[in-house]
């Protein structure tokens, strides 16, 4: 408007008006920004600023929900580790009882006592794997189960497998059937088992009459344990004289001493106490089974239907099977562990994570309040001096000065 | 005696030009008033023999002082700057719906989906269920009351736009008076300034509404056209604007301007012939910003809704049943037209929606060319152009019913519309019902499919370490009951190369991968980890007689619910959780380029009038100036007077004496 040599006297009153309200519009925005504590409060203010503030809102919403999800998971999975950590207490704890069962100076009576305490320990084992979590979701799953994960005489109604973690949050779910349906008879490779096999009814053995009985056994030749198909069978002669002679699988007959290793089928297996004339024992492969089903079969044993050696036998094969059994029980716990490290891994990461997605959004949307303060100041002060400057001009006039 | 005529005519003369100034300054803030000025001029001398002796001084004429060119700007430039700030102010209304913050659409998107979280942790909660199902609700009504907003701002604009033409109309009338008044005073031979004024005045507030463009005829009489060459006021004739729904499209409900011409037939005025004044403004927002609003948040709510639908139908509810859709959703939309024949009601053309994730916000339009080839269909956002038979394969002639899929839409027209001729057309606007329509579907908790259709198995037997990352149901063909699907791992001995296989798979083993997506007839499986050789996953129904009710504590369905947050369902690059962020963006980048523009043309306008008014403004002080000097002029044409008595008196008491 400089090129204007000369203003109309009602144009410039809108004008200057116009300016004011400009102005005050500029001032009530600022003042709008100042006490919202936002620089975009609108999306037309900054669209991209805006879009990468709500982005960022998503974001958090998110990250918060991950918290908090995770912040649960941590504490079924916490659960589910101690609840291992307790079966592995009752577990040692029967392992003890066990083996005090096996004392000589023992009656039966008192055996029935110890077995007694064996089947609460197993009872309390039942329910720690039952357990389930504040969802009601039982924590020894795997990757789906129903309301009861093992049923009856041990039923797993479960469908195993480990379920892994994301990238958000950790599972909360153990592999129950690796925990505790897992466990290999005998020393994992190979079972002894006593007496000689049932013709009629192939896995099930006859019962012997001497006091004879057996350790687990130790591989010394891995391959010649592994190919064993089919059981092999030590067999126990006993002559007129009362010499003791055994064959291997119908092989030749050899001198019995009580305690020393007979190789058989790639492994030593020492042998204790006296057999009679015909006794045997049956080699076969290990086979799979339970942590219940084994403790059951020790609990049996103790009770004590059969000979002494059976008893032995009995205590041998249980607590190497119990060992086995905690062996795999310390690998789901170890495994619980890792995902608790994992959670407080992703913990913090989430925690980084906010803290930069809320930096983002605070640089997109958050006003600078000093910056924001000093325009809002300097914004005043032009209003004020709009303002003045308007009251003084409008005084400049001709007709002021007509008289 | 002749001083005394010369004192007399100076004294009139002055005293007009002094009525002028005071009619200056009382008309100081008369819009559209122009500034007047007395043009004297002297009354020739006489020729006594010695000379020319002057007689006086008289008015010739009263001038207004005015110029057309800087007039015609100042008014173009304030149409322009009435459209611009029309349009500005609608989109700021318009962009409070697509505001973010915890209180925004997406604030409910996002909420709506981490409420799957809960669910997730625990699936038979019927808290958590029923947290869902109302965030579900929650997200549809907010998406309905976003929708009414845009109907009432859709009505508002077009009662205002009504408004504006009966006041053109009104106004348009009043100047075809002033047209008459003018050429009549005109012929006395001055120019009725105050007229003129008036008659520009006039002008000028019809461009606020409706840009003109301003033809002077030799009368003295001005011509107003619109829309280029459609003339609004023709001397003392007038014409008609009218608005009413396109006559193109009935039952669309788009807004069109009609100008009546006087043969009473109707031509449409679009909002780029109109150029200027507000019912330009507003006709561009209803007719596209408001449409593109309404086509955004339409594409939400269908894309969201019909993904969510999807993946319920996936899972299974806690009574072990499939899961039904979770929301109400359009299935197909109309086309309207004014092809003879053509049947809004059955409809002769309509279009559905085949892949949500392929859907662009926008209407389509199908232009009828003299040729099946030269017919074509127009995206009306970005006005790119398909032709039927040669892009998209249709066959020509044209096949009843013909049927094409353009960007996830799939359009239909039968026999009677096909008809079109060249330079009919069709208007589809495929998402302007889903956001007022979406409604909840599912009220039960139970009904929630939270639950995976599938179930795994890793085999207890494995020697590696597989664990399953994920498993869900993609679509249809998951394993029957009873026959589970086995998934066997093969190492090769030489290579160590991990390859699976599986049970009715005829292409034979292939590759394997952790962490990989393995997906096989409806169904698909992460597995993380290194499998041994003969390591197996078993894959089976989850309703399984021997799996029981296992599927009540499964909640993989709601992971694949989590998951969808991170699909990309817009425009192949935006999540569904991204998905209101773009299109806020979208839309303040429309309202700030509009606010811009207001913000500019405004300031052309007000230079432009500033320097209108320069011209012809009044200016209070140069009026003080002016007064004073012409009451000077009085006082000494008075003197004249007095001195020409003195001198008459003198000759008299001469005669006396």
């Amino acid at each position: 408007m400089s090129n204007i040599s000369r203003l109309g006297t009602a144009n410039a009153y809108a004008n200057t008006i116009a300016n004011l309200s400009q102005q005050q519009k500029q001032l009530a925005d600022q003042v709008e920004r100042v006490s919202s504590g936002k620089k975009v409060v609108r999306p037309s203010d900054d669209p991209v600023a805006a879009a990468q503030a709500e982005r960022a809102r998503t974001r958090l919403a998110r990250i918060e929900t991950d918290q908090r999800t995770l912040a649960a998971q941590r504490a079924t999975m916490t659960y589910a580790e101690s609840s291992l950590g307790e079966v592995n207490d009752a577990l040692i704890e029967f392992r003890t009882l066990v083996l005090q069962a096996g004392n000589g100076s023992y009656s039966q009576v008192e055996r029935d006592a110890l077995a007694n305490q064996l089947e609460s320990l197993r009872a309390q084992i039942l329910t720690y794997a039952n357990r389930k979590d504040s969802n009601g979701l039982p924590l020894f799953r795997g990757l789906d189960s129903q309301e009861t994960l093992i049923q009856g005489q041990y039923n797993y109604a479960g469908q195993a497998g480990q379920a892994g973690s994301s990238e958000y949050g950790i599972t909360n779910t153990l592999n129950g059937a690796m925990a505790f349906m897992d466990v290999s008879t005998g020393n994992g490779v190979l079972a002894v088992h006593m007496g000689n096999e049932d013709p009629a009814n192939p896995g099930s053995y006859l019962p012997n009459t001497g006091t004879a009985w057996a350790d687990v056994g130790t591989i010394r030749n891995p391959s010649a344990a592994a190919a064993v198909t089919t059981p092999v069978n030590v067999q126990f002669q006993v002559d007129a004289a009362g010499a003791i002679t055994y064959t291997v699988d119908g092989g030749a007959a050899q001198a019995y001493k009580e305690g020393q290793a007979i190789s058989v089928a790639g492994m030593d297996v020492i042998f204790k106490g006296t057999p009679a004339n015909g006794d045997g024992f049956t080699i076969a492969p290990s086979s799979k089974t339970d942590v219940f089903s084994v403790l059951d079969g020790v609990i049996a044993a103790v009770r004590g239907a059969g000979t002494a050696g059976a008893l032995q036998q009995g205590i041998a094969k249980g607590v190497a099977e119990i060992d086995t059994a905690m062996n795999r029980i310390s690998t789901v716990q170890g495994y619980a562990g890792d995902l608790l490290n994992q959670a407080d891994r992703l913990e913090s990461t989430m925690l980084k994570r906010e803290e930069q997605v809320d930096t983002l959004r605070g640089n997109a949307e958050d006003i600078d309040p000093i910056k924001a303060l000093s325009d809002l100041e300097s914004m005043k002060t032009s209003v004020s001096v709009a303002l003045q400057s308007y009251a003084s001009i409008q005084k400049l006039s001709l007709f002021n000065f007509i008289n | 005696m002749s001083l005394m005529n010369v004192g007399v005519t100076a004294l009139n003369a002055n005293q007009a030009a002094l009525q002028t100034i005071g009619h200056n300054i009382a008309n100081v803030n008369t819009p559209g008033y122009s500034r007047q000025t007395v043009a004297l001029q002297t009354v020739a001398g006489q020729n006594r023999g010695s000379g020319f002796i002057g007689n006086g001084v008289s008015v010739a004429t009263v001038m207004r002082n005015y110029s057309e060119l800087l007039n015609k700007q100042a008014t173009a430039a304030k149409a322009a700057s009435a459209a611009d700030i029309a349009r500005s102010d609608s989109l700021n209304q318009m962009q409070d719906i697509f505001s973010g913050g915890d209180a925004g659409l997406g604030a409910a998107i996002t909420n709506m989906m981490n409420a799957f979280a809960d669910l997730n942790a625990a699936p038979m909660d019927s808290t958590a269920r029923n947290v869902v199902l109302t965030r579900i609700a929650e997200l549809t009504s907010r998406f309905r009351a976003s929708s009414t907003s845009l109907e009432e701002q859709d009505y508002a604009t077009k009662q205002q736009i009504t408004n504006d033409v009966t006041l053109v109309n009104s106004l348009a009338g009043q100047v075809a008076t002033l047209n008459t008044q003018i050429s009549r005073a005109l012929a006395t031979g001055h120019t009725p300034n105050d007229l003129l004024d008036q008659r520009d005045q006039l002008i000028r507030e019809i461009n606020q509404y409706v840009k003109t463009s301003q033809v002077n005829a030799d009368d003295g009489s001005i011509n107003l056209y619109v829309g280029g060459s459609q003339a609004l006021v023709l001397g003392s004739s007038v014409g008609q604007l009218s608005v009413s729904e396109s006559k193109d499209y009935p039952g669309s409900g788009k807004l069109s301007l009609y100008f009546n011409q006087l043969n009473g037939e109707q031509v449409e005025l679009s909002a780029s012939m109109v150029a200027g004044g507000e019912m330009a403004g507003l006709l561009k927002f209803n007719n596209e910003d408001l449409v593109e609003g309404r086509n955004l948040l339409g594409r939400l709510a269908l894309a969201i809704g019909t993904e969510l639908n999807k993946q319920n139908q996936l899972g299974l509810t806690l009574s072990g049943n499939p899961g039904t859709a979770l929301f109400d959703l359009p299935s197909s939309m109309p086309g309207y037209s004014n092809i003879p024949g053509y049947d809004l009601g059955t409809p002769s053309a309509s279009v559905t929606y085949s892949d949500t994730k392929q859907l662009v916000a926008s209407d389509y339009k199908i232009v009828f060319g003299s040729t099946p080839a030269d017919t074509k269909i127009v995206r009306l956002s970005d006005g790119k152009t398909r032709s039927l038979v040669n892009d998209l394969g249709v066959a020509d002639p044209l096949p009843v019913p013909t049927t094409f899929t353009v960007d996830g839409l799939t359009f239909s027209l039968d026999a009677n519309a096909i008809t079109g001729t060249q330079g009919q057309s069709i208007l589809f606007k495929p998402f302007s019902a889903a956001a007022s329509s979406i409604k909840a579907l599912v009220f039960t908790p139970d009904d929630l499919a939270v639950s995976n259709s599938v179930s795994a198995a890793i085999s207890t037997n494995n020697q590696g370490t597989l664990q399953l990352t994920q498993l869900k149901s993609v679509g249809t063909g998951i394993p029957a009951l009873g026959t589970p699907v086995t998934i066997t791992f093969g190492v090769d001995a030489v290579t160590g190369e991990i390859t699976y296989d599986y049970t009715g798979n005829t292409s034979g083993p292939l590759p394997y991968k952790s962490g990989e997506a393995i997906t096989i007839d409806g169904w698909q499986i992460k597995l993380a980890g290194t499998p041994k050789d003969g390591d197996s996953v078993a894959v089976s129904n989850a309703r399984d007689p021997e799996l029981g009710d296992s599927w009540k504590r499964n909640s993989g369905n709601a992971a694949a619910f989590l998951d969808l947050r991170d699909a990309v369902i817009f425009d192949n690059s935006t999540t569904l959780g991204d998905g209101f962020a773009s299109a806020m963006a979208i839309v303040g980048t429309r309202t700030q380029s509009a606010q811009y523009a207001a913000e500019l043309s405004t300031s052309v306008a007000a230079s432009l009038e500033g320097e209108r008014t320069a011209v012809s403004g009044v200016n209070l002080d140069e009026e003080a100036a002016r007064l004073l000097q012409y009451q000077q002029s009085y006082q000494a044409s008075a003197k004249v007077i007095q001195i020409a008595q003195s001198l008459f008196d003198s000759v008299l008491n001469a005669v006396n004496n």
